[in-house]
Formats: structure tokens, C-alpha cells, sequence
């Protein structure tokens, strides 16, 4: 009957103008308090572009990370990676972190991490055999930082069943002094750490993100539970319906010895699943406070009271959850003053299906999440974050924000939903105002690849003034992006050398005055995901060929004002002396 | 003898019944009537139409066809008690009518009888696989019951049959949607808007699939397209305002959402917005009224309680603020998680 048309159509229509009432599941707008300052002055055409020069530069690691479909959760969460200079000869070299399979786990087999030497050419040399680096187990991140202020770089790597802190040697070597120094984190398996000294006693503190209380025996099998499936797709289970592993936080006695302090300080009472860590000094009162980017669970900031103790406030301050009050999936953060308002900014990444978080401090207060109006946010949606790093890419003065992505179930290849297991990264262009712009797979090929993202560092591995990239990727060999952006911008690398306060400086703040803008920027290296950056500071100063000044806050409180200086150029500040020596380096 | 002259008589009565039954069958009163009931249906006269296959079945109470239009007649003049009772009787005499099963499931499905609805159409579909029409409606019924897989496979099948239908293109697009298959949605609502650009609600749709993608400019774009064919369409206006707000242009969101929350004052996700907009914009204090009406309106939703504690707190009214977080915390452990696995979008 021609009427049966008529009448589906009807019904048709009524069901879809019911639909239409149906709410639909709102995501994130932004809200925020204040637009920045500055003008919006949206630039021409980015010049930001990379090369991949992975192969030519002599890096060979593959990450192991368990089996290829992923099958239990360790298994999609691998990849550390550090950019220290572990000898002491102004180059940055890199250390890469690697996996296990529960297989070779379990028969004793290694899978070690690598530790490559900057031979100053923008080659590398494996120099992991007499590193001493050789633990044998299933690894994640990697956290850098002068603990014992010896001047010499240390690192503390996290795995599934604990943690290692290998002491710096001064000849190209490392010891394991894990026991003796009490930060063994035993049992738990961490993800991301960081050092800084949140009591300013000038010793670094050790922050261990946990994760998941795994226990090996008894894993969740695949696909198998109310936690285990993704837009009902089965997957690997978790971290929801597993137990959450308590951060530690460890305070350094200055002695080589650290105690640890995480029940006495309250820290994450609720065992939330910690992924990323990041020391910040976000209301400028000369205390470290932290950030911690926790995994389907609210993310946490303690406030730092000066007086020894934190108290939590994500939730006050608007960055612990959504714009929405929605819990996210935090993955990687960073902070930097995207907007040179003078207060630190936070960006954190999350899962898919959700937007990642450009959170504007609002002068100490609070934050908004500007990642609407900003263009950062949208966009990330479809992408599932780790590494994430804000920094001058193009040296125009403004920081840009460079998105590792990657998802964590490979099933999703088998779907159309939008998403895909490797993904490309993001790269946000400063545009001033507030404003940025994904410049995708103009930045080069490398930008228009798809990888399956980890970890990531930024680090000017020629020390030429450009801030070359280091993604890791997920049972895959490492990209190392070389920065190709424009040669005509100046630049200023700053090196800290703390006397009073922590050798490495971290938590210092630098005020840059040049081209009539003043930048400001906090040291660390521990950010991003399960990542360790070039702790030495970098500003972009885009026409200025002149620093007028540099004024330099140390955590002791002391301030060190320098200037003018030529661009283009390292210095190393020591505290105290208001002296800078200038290191040579390479230019294009 | 008597024997005989029985056989007789019966026979004669069963040729004279027969003869009458041809004649009603093919009789020009009852092609006439069959006539005018098909075009009664086809002008709206759904009454009209009733009458006419009633006429029709009098005159012949086996024809397939007159009883095929009386049940569509009831079916379309809404008299579903009746189409009910009819339809069973039709369908327990010729058990293997696909046209009559279809019916009977459009007459269950408008009955609410969901169940009946899928195994009559079912039915139907065993019976002829071949008919766009049978594919469509079970699509129609499933997609009702928010069964979005099955109601994808249904719209596929039937738009192999007849892959011009905008409607079921638009469908299609939106049970894939609905199944996170979001790219393949977008290329159904462009396809169906494609081959008819007035659509109902085909802009829409495809805005709505943008913005689950975190493409709200393009949202935006399809929105407002949508809301110059229905400009008071309160659905409509509230995803351009949301998707305005998130792309940070406010003060174009908050007249989208004023007339959002105008035109429809029951709606507590456009208070939130509203509430969100007008924060955003300054004006803390009518953000406040927008929350709290936004609270009345979804008491058992944490967010707005979350979203007036920040402007509460931005106002400096530290006390009133704690309250909401209170309400906040409380309610968030009574709703389900969100983030990671738990993220994803449904329309």
C-alpha cells in the first residue's frame, strides 16, 4: 500500500522530534573569570615544522610494552622518557624507558632501557651497557633531578612492582641506591614522578604517581567484567574496578636518605589512579605546590602552606574536574604562562571523547578552563592525550602546546568510531590573545603520522636555540623531531645553578624582559607523561636581538637581576653571585 | 435417495456460494469500492477510507486485498482497538500475508506493544525480504526502543533496496550515532541531505555529530542552517548555544540560550548553560538564577550545583559556595562515573 510511505514517514517524524528532546550528553564548555590581558593579534601562517630524524640520529630502542592487543592494562601504559645531561658536557642526551611482557616478566627475561650519549652532532651513542642502568623490570617513567646536590644529574625510574633511584657517579655511571635511600616505593606501580623541594631546605622531594594495586596472579581477564569494555567493545579492564594505588611522597633529609611522608601529609587519601605529576608555584608565594593528573578520578592540586603542610583544593580552584564537574582522564600535564600574565598556566590532557584542559590561573586564585575559547580544547576530542608540553616551538615569544596522542585499546581499529589507536599529535601555535591554532600536518610529515603516543620531552639537543621533541611510542621505536621553525628569531637558554637553594633550581622563577614583554617561566624537567624535559629554560624572544633584563627568584628567596644580555645565547646563572657565564653554542 | 438428494442439495448450495464469492471478488461494486478506499487513503480521508473496505469486505469477507486496506483504514484513522481486533483475525487467516504482518506491527507498535510490533515485523521480514518499507518500519520500531544496532542493520537492508531514501539515510545516521559511529553517521546526514535537502531535522543531526567530534564550528554552520528552515525550534537553538559556548563565543551563546530557556522553561540543560553563559559574561548574579532554576529543574545532576559553587565562590560569597560543593560531593556519589572508559557521547 503506497499509504505504508505516508505512515512511516509519520512515525519517523515523531520519533526523531522526540529525539530531538532526548538530551543529549553535554561536554565541556569552558568557563573562566577574565579573558588575558593581552590583545588578540592572530599571526600569519605558523612556521612551526619538524623533521624526523629518529633513524640519522642513531636511536635504536624499541619500547616493549606487553602484548600487541593489549590485553591487560600495564600493558598500555608504558613509556618514560628522560632528557638530562648525565655527563655534565652541555648536551643534552636522552634515556629511554622500557617495558616488559608478562611473559618475560615472569621468566626473569629483560627488556632494559637505553641510555644514549649526545655526541654533539645531532647523533647519539648507546651508552647503556656501562651505565649501570640495567634493572630488570617492566618500566615506566622517569623523573630527573639532583637530589644529592653533587651537580650531577640522577634519575628515578618507576616500574610495576616499585621504584629505583640510580645515583649519578660523575663518570658515566649509575648506582641503585633505592634501598638506602628509601624511596623503593615497593609493591606499587608507578607512573609518573618528579622531584622538587617543597619545603625550600634546598633538597629536592620525590613525587611517585601510583597507579593500579596489580596483582600479577590474578589479573582481570580481558573483556571480561562491567570495567572492562569500551563502547562495547571488550578491552583490557580497568583502571575503574581496580584498586587505586596511593602517590608517595617522599621528603629528602638531605643526607641521601628520604622519608617518606604521605600519610603524614594526607597525601591522596583516596588512592585516585595518578598519572601525571607536576611541581608548580601556582600562586607565586615561593612554595612548590603540586598538581597530579589522576586517571577516571578527580585530579588533585595541594596547596602548599609554607609551613610543611598541603592542603588539597583542585576542586575550589577548577582543576579537578571539567568545566562541567565532570571527573576526566587525566593523562599528561605541563605548566608555562601562555598568555605572559605572569602566572602559571596548566594544561592537562585526557581521554577521548573529552576535551583536554587549558586551565588560565587567575592570579592565584583559581583557575578557568580557558581550552573553549582558546581553541585548544575542542579539538582534542576525538584524540586521546599523553605527553603534553608548552613551549616556544617557533621562538616567537609566545609558548605553543605540542599534544602526544595515542589510544590505549587497539580495538577501536576495528570500529568507525572516530577514533583510532595511533593518532596523530597536536600542535597548538600561540597566537596571542589567548588564542591558538592547530596547525596539524603543516608542521611537516612527522605531524601528519599517526603513532600511538606515550611519552614526551622537549630539549634543544643541538643547542641551537630550537626546542627539538621526543615521542615515545607504544611497542614502537621512539620519533625524535627535529625543530625546522624558523631561523630568524632570537632566543635565550637559561641554566640554573642553585647554591642556597636546590642545585638544579627547580622551582626557581625566571622574569625575562625583552622586545617589551616580559616572560616568566618556573624550572623544572619532571612534567608531561612519565616524562623528564631539558631543564634548562628557554625563550623564545622573536625580534628582540637584546634582553633587557632577567630577573631571577630563587626558592631560597633569594633574587638575582641580570641584564641587559645579548640573545641567542645560554647563560648559567649561579645563585647569589648576580654573575652569568655564557656557554657556546651551535648556531644554524 | 434422501443421501443423494443431500449430496445434492449441498452441492448446489456450495457452487452458489462459490459463484456469489467470485462475483463479490471480481464484481465492479467491489473494484470500485477497493478503488475509492485506496484513494481515500492516499488524499488523508483515513475515515473515508474505512468505510469503503468496510463496504468492500461485506461484499467479500475473503478478499485479501479488502482486508489488507481495512486494516491499514483502521491503522491510519487511529482506531486501534478495532485494528487490533481486526488485524488478529486477518492474520490468523492468511498466517503468511507479509503486508498483513507489517500492518498488524505498525498497529502494535502504535499500541505501545513493543514486543508484538518486533515479532509481527519480523515476520514480515521472513515473509518478503524484499520490501524497503518492512526494513524501515522494524527500523522504526527498534530505534524507538533504543536498540541502535539492530536498527542500523535494518536501515542498511533497506537502503540496499532503495538507496535514495533521505529519511532512512538520516536514520541510519543517527543509529550509528548512537553506536559511536560517529564518521559514518556524518556521511549518512550528509548523504540523506544530499538527496533531499529539507529533510526533517537533517542539519541537526549532522551539527550534532560535529560537535561530538569536537568540530563545533562546523556545528555551528549545520545549526544554523537547521534554524532558518525552524527558527523557533528550542532543540535546535540550544545545541548552537552549547556549541557557541564551547567554542567560547558567550555572548552569541547567551541570546541562543535566552530563547532556548523562553521557548521551553522546562529545559534544565539550557538554565546551565545560560547559567555557565551568563557567568562567563559577568553577570554573576542573573548566572546564579539560571543554576538555581537549572537545579529545580535536574535536582539529581551534580553540575550545576559544581557550576554555581564556582560563580558563588568568584562573588566571593565563600559560605553559600560551601553549601553547593556540599550538594556537589553528595550528589556525585549517587551518578555514574565519567572520564576515560566511561567518556563518549550518545545523542
Amino acid at each position: 500500500m503506497r499509504k505504508c510511505k505516508l505512515l512511516s514517514i509519520v512515525i519517523a517524524l515523531l520519533i526523531i522530534c522526540t529525539a530531538v528532546y532526548i538530551t543529549a550528553a553535554r561536554s565541556q564548555p569552558q568557563t573562566r573569570t577574565k579573558r588575558p590581558a593581552t590583545p588578540a593579534k592572530p599571526t600569519a601562517a605558523s612556521s612551526i615544522s619538524f623533521l624526523d630524524v629518529t633513524r640519522s640520529a642513531g636511536i635504536d630502542f624499541h619500547l616493549t610494552c606487553g602484548s600487541l592487543e593489549k590485553r591487560y592494562i600495564m600493558e598500555t601504559m608504558c613509556g618514560g622518557v628522560a632528557v638530562f645531561d648525565y655527563d655534565n658536557d652541555g648536551w643534552m642526551d636522552i634515556l629511554l624507558v622500557n617495558g616488559s611482557t608478562l611473559e618475560d616478566l615472569r621468566a626473569g627475561k629483560c627488556h632494559p632501557s637505553k641510555l644514549y650519549r649526545n655526541n654533539h652532532d645531532g647523533t647519539f651513542t648507546d651508552v647503556t651497557a656501562k651505565s649501570g642502568l640495567n634493572h630488570c623490570g617492566w618500566g615506566f617513567g622517569a623523573a630527573v633531578g639532583d637530589y644529592d646536590n653533587d651537580g650531577w644529574e640522577d634519575v628515578y625510574i618507576t616500574y610495576l612492582d616499585g621504584g629505583v633511584l640510580f645515583h649519578n657517579n660523575r663518570d658515566g655511571t649509575f648506582t641503585d641506591v633505592t634501598a638506602k635511600a628509601g624511596v623503593g616505593n615497593p609493591g606499587r606501580w608507578g607512573t609518573s614522578a618528579a622531584f622538587g623541594d617543597y619545603d625550600n631546605d634546598g633538597y629536592l622531594d620525590l613525587y611517585v604517581a601510583n597507579y593500579v594495586d596489580l596483582d600479577l596472579d590474578h589479573l582481570p581477564e580481558f573483556g571480561q567484567g562491567p570495567f572492562c569494555s569500551y563502547r562495547g567493545i571488550p578491552v583490557s579492564c580497568g583502571p575503574r574496578g581496580l584498586k587505586g594505588g596511593r602517590d608517595r611522597l617522599y621528603h629528602n633529609n638531605g643526607d641521601g636518605t628520604f622519608t617518606d611522608v604521605t600519610e603524614k601529609l594526607n597525601i591522596d587519601p583516596g588512592s585516585y589512579y595518578g598519572l601525571g605529576v607536576l611541581w608548580l608555584d601556582y600562586d607565586l608565594d615561593g612554595c612548590l605546590d603540586l598538581y597530579v593528573a589522576n586517571d577516571s578520578s578527580p585530579s588533585l592540586l595541594y596547596h602548599n602552606n609554607c609551613k610543611g603542610g598541603f592542603t588539597e583544593v583542585g576542586a575550589e580552584a577548577g582543576v579537578a574536574y571539567s568545566a562541567d564537574g565532570r571527573e576526566q582522564a587525566g593523562m599528561g600535564i605541563d605548566s608555562a604562562d601562555y598568555d605572559h600574565d605572569g602566572w602559571p598556566d596548566i594544561v592537562k590532557t585526557n581521554f577521548s571523547d573529552d576535551s583536554n584542559n587549558l586551565y588560565h590561573n587567575d592570579h592565584g586564585r583559581e583557575f578557568t578552563d580557558m581550552a573553549g575559547p582558546a581553541g585548544f580544547g575542542p579539538i582534542s576530542i576525538p584524540f586521546l592525550g599523553f605527553g603534553v608540553r608548552i613551549v616556544d616551538l617557533d621562538n616567537d615569544g609566545w609558548p605553543d602546546i605540542f599534544v602526544a596522542n595515542g589510544h590505549v585499546n587497539p580495538q577501536v581499529d576495528q570500529h568507525s568510531f572516530g577514533v583510532t589507536y595511533a593518532e596523530r599529535p597536536l600542535v597548538f601555535h600561540n597566537l596571542t590573545g589567548g588564542k591558538f591554532e592547530e596547525i596539524g600536518p603543516r608542521g611537516g610529515a612527522p605531524l601528519a603520522r599517526r603513532y600511538v603516543g606515550r611519552g614526551l620531552a622537549s630539549a634543544d639537543f643541538l643547542n641551537d636555540g630550537h626546542e627539538d621533541l621526543l615521542i615515545t611510542v607504544l611497542d614502537g621505536s621512539p620519533v625524535l623531531l627535529r625543530n625546522q621553525s624558523t631561523k630568524k628569531a632570537h632566543w635565550l637558554r637559561v641554566k640554573l645553578i642553585g647554591t642556597q637553594s636546590n642545585r638544579d633550581g627547580f622551582g626557581t622563577r625566571v622574569e625575562v624582559k625583552a622586545g617589551g614583554i616580559t616572560q616568566t617561566a618556573e624550572a623544572r624537567a619532571n612534567s608531561s607523561f612519565e616524562s623528564a624535559g631539558d631543564p634548562r629554560l628557554h625563550f623564545g624572544l622573536g625580534e628582540a636581538g637584546r634582553v633587557d633584563s632577567i630577573v631571577v627568584r630563587w626558592s631560597s628567596g633569594k633574587v638575582d637581576t641580570i641584564g641587559p644580555e645579548s640573545a641567542d645565547q645560554e647563560l648559567v646563572i649561579r645563585e647569589g653571585r648576580g654573575s652569568t657565564e655564557s656557554l657556546p653554542t651551535k648556531h644554524r | 435417495m434422501p443421501k443423494i438428494a443431500k449430496w445434492l442439495f449441498r452441492s448446489l448450495l456450495l457452487v452458489t456460494c462459490l459463484a456469489g464469492f467470485l462475483h463479490a471478488q471480481s464484481s465492479p461494486r467491489m473494484q470500485i469500492l477497493l478503488r475509492e478506499g485506496q484513494a481515500a487513503l492516499d488524499r488523508g480521508l483515513f475515515e473515508q477510507a474505512v468505510q469503503d473496505f468496510e463496504q468492500a469486505r461485506q461484499l467479500g469477507p475473503e478478499n485479501l486485498q479488502a482486508n489488507r486496506g481495512l486494516l491499514l483504514s483502521y491503522l491510519q484513522a487511529g482506531r486501534l482497538s478495532q485494528a487490533a481486533q481486526f488485524g488478529r483475525e486477518a492474520v490468523a487467516h492468511w498466517p503468511d500475508d507479509a503486508q498483513l504482518q507489517h500492518w498488524m506491527g505498525l498497529v502494535y507498535f502504535k499500541s505501545r506493544q513493543d514486543t508484538l510490533a518486533l515479532e509481527a515485523l519480523h515476520h514480515s521480514e521472513q515473509l518478503d525480504g524484499a520490501q524497503f518499507e518492512i526494513h524501515f518500519d522494524l527500523a522504526l520500531v527498534l530505534l524507538d526502543r533504543n536498540q541502535y544496532a539492530p536498527a542500523a542493520a535494518e536501515l542498511e537492508r533497506a537502503l540496499k533496496l532503495k538507496s535514495t531514501n533521505a529519511l532512512a539515510h538520516l536514520l541510519l545516521g543517527r543509529a550509528y550515532q548512537n553506536t559511536n559511529r560517529t564518521v559514518q553517521a556524518i556521511e549518512q546526514f550528509q548523504t540523506a541531505l544530499r538527496l533531499d535537502p529539507m529533510v526533517p531535522l537533517g542539519h541537526y543531526h549532522l551539527g550534532f555529530a560535529y560537535a561530538s567530534l569536537g568540530r563545533n564550528q562546523e556545528a555551528i554552520a549545520e545549526y544554523e542552517r537547521e534554524l532558518k528552515r525552524s527558527p523557533d525550534n528550542p532543540s535546535v537553538l540550544y545545541q548552537l548555544g552549547h556549541s557557541l559556548l564551547e567554542s567560547g563565543d558567550e555572548k552569541s551563546a547567551l541570546a541562543n540560550l535566552k530563547k532556548t530557556a523562553d521557548l521551553d522553561p522546562q529545559n534544565g540543560d539550557a538554565f546551565y548553560d545560560l547559567g555557565k553563559a551568563l557567568a562567563l559574561a559577568g553577570d554573576t548574579a542573573a548566572a546564579v538564577g539560571a543554576l538555581e532554576r537549572s537545579i529545580q529543574l535536574k535536582p539529581a545532576d551534580p553540575s550545576p550545583h559544581y557550576q554555581l559553587a564556582r560563580t558563588l565562590e568568584k562573588m566571593g560569597k565563600r559560605d553559600q559556595a560551601q553549601t553547593e560543593w556540599h550538594h556537589f560531593a553528595q550528589l556525585k556519589q549517587a551518578q555514574p562515573q565519567t572520564g576515560g572508559m566511561a567518556s563518549g557521547r550518545v545523542q
